[in-house]
């Protein structure tokens, strides 16, 4: 009997631990920035709190899970800053922090595409993010840029819907070194 | 009706660029003085996306018209005047023409380091002055701030002065800026 159970053991036994490098996204060395479009003239802004693990063999992604405070979020004016934070926006009391979990990562060439759910203010949608892996003075660092609908995660509801004052397009660049 | 300035009074050019940017500045500091007073909202963004629109379209036209100036030399102040009166009359023009260009100017070096580049009236985008800083924008938002306000004592001083000659004194120096003959005339 106990002859016959040994090899379901086996089963229990982890994948080789060298499979998989999981690392820390280090918030200090990176930042997330964006671009919406404020009566048709670019308007740029960042997020100074973020961070996540993001899990890799060799310069293959398998894991991404980040999160971001919009808490955090500077453009600059303040009067801006504290609008982003009330419930029209990122209802930072409601919702801290939003994150992005993939599901799968696929290689393209030069880059990868991790296929995962974005959350922002309670809402998920799935999302591709096209990004990079690459070491940079022995550093990992993790880039790529990606474009959302605002109004998709309720971000400037009511008078703010209008799209022609404030667009509906945000492109978001990251960059962060991993620890 | 002239086009040019003559010896009598401004020509009908002149005339229309000095009432156009009257008509402008005017809606230009109203704008401005409700939209600043906003908290941040749509109505804010759009009120002050019209008043920079709005800005430029005044700086562009204040330079054509003194470059129309240039080539057609106002008429010259009545001798009747004294002397000093010419003086100031003279100061308070030309200084007209510095503030109506470094207020605006002013306005766009604000709006550029905040960041809120111009889409002007969303049919065309506008270079901007500077790169992005809060400071030099603090520092921008004041120094509009005080020219503005130069503008609208300088504006108190002219319009008092256009009355005083048209009502009081009757000498027909106010007429020469309107397109119709004084109906009295000293």
């Amino acid at each position: 009997m106990t002859r016959r159970l040994i090899p379901l053991l086996f089963l229990f036994v982890p994948v080789p631990a060298s499979a998989d490098d999981c690392r820390a996204v280090d918030g200090a060395r990176g930042s997330v920035s964006f671009e919406v479009r404020q009566a048709g003239s670019p308007f740029r802004g960042m997020f100074r709190g973020f961070g996540g693990e993001i899990c890799f063999t060799q310069d293959r992604v398998t894991r991404i899970d980040v999160w971001l405070h919009p808490a955090t979020v500077d453009t600059g004016l303040p009067e801006v800053d504290a609008a982003l934070k009330e419930t029209e926006f990122f209802a930072v009391k409601e919702f801290p922090r939003l994150a992005f979990a993939s599901t799968s990562v696929e290689a393209r060439e030069g880059r990868q595409l991790a296929h995962g759910a974005l959350h922002i203010k309670g809402k998920g949608h799935n999302l591709d993010v096209p990004f990079r892996l690459q070491q940079e003075e022995g550093r990992w660092v993790v880039s790529g840029s990606l474009t959302l609908d605002r109004l998709r995660y309720g971000i400037g509801t009511g008078e703010w819907s209008d799209t022609r004052w404030l667009g509906a397009e945000v492109k978001v660049v990251f960059r962060a070194a991993l620890r | 009706m002239r086009f040019r300035n003559s010896a009598e009074g401004y020509g009908i050019i002149a005339q229309a660029f000095h009432w156009i940017v009257a008509a402008l500045v005017f809606v230009q500091i109203g704008m401005g003085l409700y939209a600043a007073d906003l908290p941040v909202s749509l109505a804010r963004l759009q009120w002050l996306s019209r008043h920079k629109s709005l800005g430029l379209g005044i700086l562009a036209l204040v330079l054509l018209r003194f470059a129309w100036r240039s080539l057609n030399p106002p008429p010259a102040l009545p001798d009747s005047m004294p002397r000093w009166e010419r003086r100031a009359a003279v100061a308070t023009h030309r200084l007209f023409y510095v503030l109506l260009i470094l207020a605006p100017l002013a306005g766009w070096f604000h709006a550029s380091a905040a960041g809120l580049s111009v889409n002007w009236f969303g049919l065309m985008q506008v270079p901007d002055l500077v790169s992005k800083d809060r400071e030099l924008a603090e520092l921008f938002k004041l120094t509009h701030r005080v020219l503005v306000g130069l503008l609208a004592l300088l504006l108190v001083g002219h319009i008092g002065a256009a009355l005083h000659h048209a009502f009081l004194r009757r000498d027909g120096v106010m007429h020469r800026m309107l397109p119709w003959r004084p109906r009295r005339n000293v």
